[in-house]
């Protein structure tokens, strides 16, 4: 009786707690295996591709095989695959042209994020059937839809701000890569926020994209003792080009409001609050050519953004042309005695703009330019060592804003000791500055006003902080605790002395 | 961070745990206080320190004397002429009656720390600290502290009349202003709309809220909106407040005119403002058949706004 309550126990014992150990190795083997055979496998076909790369082949056909249910169009899929079957070119494929080709076609398809994951294989059709000719090759692609609705929520924490969101996707709507996408969030900062987006891309090319846009929000601007309170709608057309970088042509027009102004509020935000509407196309020209955008040891980034508000027939209530021009540079610097990459990086950022008041509609006088409108600069994530909005004219406790302004920052990254290099830990002595200024007035002549403004800039050193700190690049986004101090300021700017926490994603 | 000065009140509490709970806390502090040398890095910080950066184009000049926040257009505001709003119009009389002397600013009711306009913003002593604005509620205890006085009636009927004006003859100007279409579109789109924006999709929407805010207003005193009623108790707190008057100068018979003279002409103006081009004029018809209050407004306008 005993000894047969004993076995029943280890057998329970032994089906309750299996041996972990020989699981484990049995597994680790057969995963070993699995590896071994997928890597023969692919060197094989490597070796055959390599030893065949000059074939001559005509792709036949290309079929999608879909698990599931299917809401892709014919239609669209056609556009993507169409022009590289052999039938609509001129010239024969080399077998590795055929799979370059018809691997870009893959990737295209998995940029459009409709589905899970793209395979290729590739089939040579039945000698018997008698549509094909001996070079004939068949393509499959086999692919699984992703869901079409996706609902999330969350919770956010960035720089002094902490946000809860709804966020509800629908992909794929039309079958053509379609998607909308409506959000909504509130926030510490940003009391409210809706936003729908729909967005689809043209001509089956996941690199152009057309995007319509409604947004209402409001959002606290404690810088300038107001909150802003949004509605509008937009159009954007965005492209590749080539060498890398990216274009965005938008137009919009907003509905702002200043209003819930606090009891300090200064005259000059007072004299602003109020409606106005902005109606603007702009155009952004971006080349990144970094590492790492959040954490870059090498390569560069250029970036203008290109705006014109109430000129002509978008009319409105606001006129300007904007134009800011953005640089970040990055280079390893090498360490004698480390071999390879040290870890340790330069990197510079140099960012400028100018904001022109021009007349709304053909006629007029050029429009001066509010406080919504203006350029802010100083806070964690541009100008360390001062508060959001701490540079520039300030009104009372009010950064303002300015209409030109010019800032740069450099940065000298280590890795920390024992940590490594490999990590997104760094430690970064940093030096910043910069100038914003207010158009001066010269009368209402405008041009002048500008060119006087602009050697302004050079009057002096500009508002300067220094100091050292911690960075940290998350993928999501960069965070940094900075010891800094003012080294030169104007009078009324908000310099911060001490620590300084930022979060965000572009940093200057 | 409790302070080690808190008197000890338990007489048991061991003496030992005391002193590491001071020495504690004097570590903590000691932990947040600057240390020497940093104390020193900072009182250094920053080097050099410039003059001030200059204000944008938009920001008001400075000014030695309080600004009035009201509505009014900008040419309006550059001569001095009196509102085109009831409420602003009153405390703009106000200051006038007691001499103060203030710039008008055309403004909206975002601009206002209370939610609507008027307000005063009093000249700023300290470039680094912006004044706190007054409110109207505050504008008589102001008017106080810069040492000026504006005759006070001390009538016991006082209040009986300011209610007519207040609930009586403003009922009647929101209907006639915001909710007869005729002269919503001929007075009020010029003066609370269009100035807004030049959008039509702003201005439709404005509108709207204008009017429903209008209506909101006038439903809180009755389930529905009487015209004729309006009308016709409006017409008799004209003759009303035309009886009070009299052949006298200002109400009550003070020999300056008071606070009551302002709530009252801010409407009698701009109901006799053919400037302001009303088309439905009930209201106006009524007002004019008594020809004391003509009389008055026009007193004060001359005597307090240079005139017509």
């Amino acid at each position: 009786m005993a000894s047969n309550n004993d076995s029943g126990v280890t057998l329970l014992e032994s089906l309750r707690n299996p041996d972990n150990k020989r699981l484990e190795e049995k597994v680790k083997e057969l995963r070993e295996r699995e590896e071994a055979h997928n890597a023969k496998a692919a060197q094989r076909l490597k070796d055959l591709i390599a030893s065949n790369s000059t074939l001559p082949v005509t792709i036949s056909s290309i079929r999608l095989i879909g698990q599931g249910s299917q809401h892709t169009r014919r239609s669209f899929l056609d556009r993507l695959f169409n022009p590289i079957l052999s039938v609509n070119r001129d010239v024969p494929y080399t077998l590795s042209e055929a799979l370059q080709e018809a691997g870009s076609a893959a990737d295209k398809l998995r940029r459009f994020e409709i589905y899970h994951d793209v395979s290729m294989f590739i089939d040579k059709p039945e000698p018997t059937d008698p549509s094909s000719t001996p070079t004939d090759i068949n393509i499959f692609l086999s692919a699984r839809e992703r869901g079409r609705i996706n609902l999330k929520t969350g919770t956010d924490i960035g720089n002094v701000e902490g946000s809860a969101y709804g966020n509800l996707l629908w992909r794929n709507i039309f079958g053509g890569a379609e998607s909308l996408s409506l959000n909504a969030s509130k926030g510490t900062r940003t009391h409210s926020s809706y936003q729908a987006v729909f967005d689809t891309p043209i001509a089956s090319d996941p690199d152009k994209r057309l995007t319509i846009d409604a947004l209402a929000s409001s959002t606290s601007k404690p810088w300038a003792s107001h909150e802003e309170v949004l509605k509008g709608a937009g159009l954007k057309y965005s492209w590749a080009a080539k060498g890398g970088s990216s274009h965005q042509l938008s137009y919009s027009g907003v509905w702002r409001q200043i209003t819930n102004l606090a009891a300090g509020a200064s005259p000059t935000v007072r004299t602003d609050a109020g409606d106005s509407v902005k109606s603007s196309i702009s155009h952004t020209w971006t080349s990144d050519h970094r590492d790492n955008p959040l954490l870059p040891s090498r390569g560069y980034l250029l970036k203008t953004v290109s705006e014109i508000a109430g000129w002509g027939p978008l009319r409105g209530d606001v006129g300007f042309w904007k134009s800011e021009i953005e640089t970040n540079a990055a280079v390893p610097i090498p360490i004698p005695g480390i071999k390879g990459d040290s870890g340790v990086s330069f990197s510079t950022g140099l960012r400028a703009g100018m904001l022109y008041p021009l007349p709304v509609g053909f006629s007029g006088a050029p429009l001066p330019s509010r406080v919504n409108d203006r350029f802010q600069l100083g806070g964690p994530t541009d100008i360390r060592g001062f508060n959001i909005g701490g540079l520039g004219p300030r009104d009372g406790n009010d950064g303002v804003g300015g209409d030109i302004y010019a800032a740069f920052a450099s940065n000298l990254l280590f890795p920390f000791p024992r940590v490594g290099k490999d990590t997104p830990l760094r430690f970064q002595l940093f030096a910043n500055g910069g100038r914003l200024l207010a158009l001066k007035d010269k009368g209402g002549n405008t041009s002048q006003s500008v060119y006087s403004t602009i050697a302004t800039l050079a009057d002096g050193l500009p508002s300067l902080a220094a100091g050292v700190g911690v960075v940290y690049a998350h993928p999501i986004a960069r965070f940094e605790l900075n010891f800094s101090l003012p080294l030169v300021v104007r009078r009324g700017e908000d310099a911060r002395k001490g620590l300084q926490f930022g979060v965000g994603i572009n940093f200057l | 961070m409790p302070s080690d000065k808190t008197p000890n009140t338990k007489d048991a509490a061991p003496p030992a745990g005391q002193t590491s709970l001071s020495q504690h806390t004097s570590k903590v502090r000691d932990f947040f206080s600057i240390p020497a040398p940093v104390k020193t890095l900072f009182d250094k910080a920053p080097v050099l320190t410039y003059p001030p950066n200059d204000l944008p184009q938009r920001a008001p000049k400075p000014a030695r004397i309080p600004s009035l926040y009201v509505f009014i257009s900008k040419e309006d505001a550059a001569a001095g002429r009196p509102s085109y709003n009831p409420s602003c119009l009153k405390w703009q009389t106000f200051l006038n009656f007691a001499h103060i002397n203030h710039r008008l600013m055309p403004s909206s009711n975002h601009a206002s720390p209370s939610g609507a306009l008027p307000f005063l913003l009093p000249p700023s002593k300290n470039p680094q600290e912006a004044p706190t604005p007054i409110t109207s509620n505050k504008l008589v205890k102001y008017v106080e502290e810069q040492g000026k006085t504006v005759e006070e009636s001390s009538s016991m009927r006082y209040e009986a009349y300011q209610s007519l004006i207040d609930h009586r003859i403003r009922d009647a100007w929101l209907y006639t202003l915001y909710l007869e279409p005729l002269n919503f579109s001929a007075v009020a789109y010029h003066l609370y709309v269009s100035p807004n924006s030049s959008n039509p999709l702003v201005r439709a929407s404005i509108s709207h809220q204008l009017r429903s805010a209008a209506e909101a207003e006038l439903l809180k005193h009755t389930a529905i909106i009487d015209t004729d009623d309006l009308y016709s108790e409006a017409d008799k707190a004209f003759e009303a407040l035309s009886i009070l008057l009299g052949a006298n100068s200002w109400f009550f018979g003070t020999a300056e005119p008071t606070l009551f003279d302002a709530s009252i002409f801010a409407y009698t103006q701009l109901l006799l403002d053919d400037e302001l081009g009303w088309q439905e004029k009930k209201l106006c018809r009524a007002l004019r058949r008594r020809a004391n209050l003509v009389q008055h407004r026009e007193r004060l306008l001359v005597r307090y706004f240079g005139g017509l």
